[in-house]
């Protein structure tokens, strides 16, 4: 199953806002299980990468401390009619990405 | 039939191991390696030195960084960091200081980026959120304190 992503992006004077929700439960592995008394096993995503028409733009690592259910801004050079695509991969080898075509 | 969706197959194949040797497939060119030392370090200090050996910032007031002054879930903290005022940035890193490993995300910018960055992150407690900036080599930053009156981390 690859993670879900909702894109928005809007293209003005040469720079477009890219956001994107992302659903996801970002456990940092140091969260305690009150029952068992042992923590619940990280599960987070650690690398994402918005690239614009395919060329590489912005790289990131994350840790568990982003918030669950992320949301991530960022500003790119693109026009409209641009694509731009997110791609990202959690510590367990899951993965997903979106493309959108900026207005 | 058989031999028809033989030959496919091993077209198919073909494809995919000439991409691979190529380079165009191999996974450190589609995402980058995580840094796990920086990761996992305790302080600031040391998270720092994981991802640009050094943690020597000098505070600089063209970095914005906007966050709530008190965030009544610390689970969902905004963050925004607008470094777009300064020149050549290359990466810009979220910071908690009093988390226990207080590195939150690193961005990198590649020249079709600028430097900015929203998000929402974790905070256990009351803190200082920290930003810095990487630009034309040099280390700038931006501390912000967050009051947080739940806690982060399910507590």
């Amino acid at each position: 199953m690859s993670i879900k992503i909702r894109m928005r992006g809007k293209s003005k004077d040469g720079v477009a806002e890219v956001k994107a929700l992302i659903k996801h439960p970002m456990e940092s592995g140091v969260r305690m299980n009150k029952k068992t008394g042992k923590p619940y096993p990280a599960k987070f995503i650690e690398s994402v990468e918005v690239a614009v028409n395919g060329v590489k733009a912005v790289d990131a690592q994350w840790s568990g401390a982003v918030s669950a259910n992320p949301y991530v801004a960022v500003k790119v050079k693109a026009n409209s009619g641009d694509s731009v695509s997110i791609s990202l991969a959690d510590n367990t080898g899951e993965k997903g990405s979106s493309e959108l075509k900026l207005k | 039939m058989k031999r028809r969706s033989f030959l496919k197959g091993t077209l198919a194949t073909g494809a995919t191991a000439v991409a691979v040797n190529a380079g165009l497939l191999t996974p450190s060119t589609v995402l980058a390696e995580w840094n796990s030392k920086a990761f996992s370090a305790k302080t600031t200090d040391d998270a720092l030195s994981g991802i640009y050996g050094s943690s020597s910032a000098t505070a600089s007031g063209d970095i914005k960084l906007k966050a709530p002054a008190i965030a009544e879930n610390g689970a969902v903290t905004p963050v925004t960091v607008d470094a777009t005022a300064v020149n050549g940035v290359e990466s810009i890193t979220i910071l908690a200081s009093k988390n226990p490993m207080p590195l939150v995300c690193e961005y990198t910018f590649a020249a079709a980026a600028l430097g900015f960055v929203s998000t929402r992150i974790k905070m256990g407690q009351t803190m200082n959120v920290v930003a810095v900036v990487k630009a034309d080599g040099k280390l700038l930053k931006a501390e912000q304190e967050v009051k947080v009156t739940i806690g982060g981390c399910g507590g």
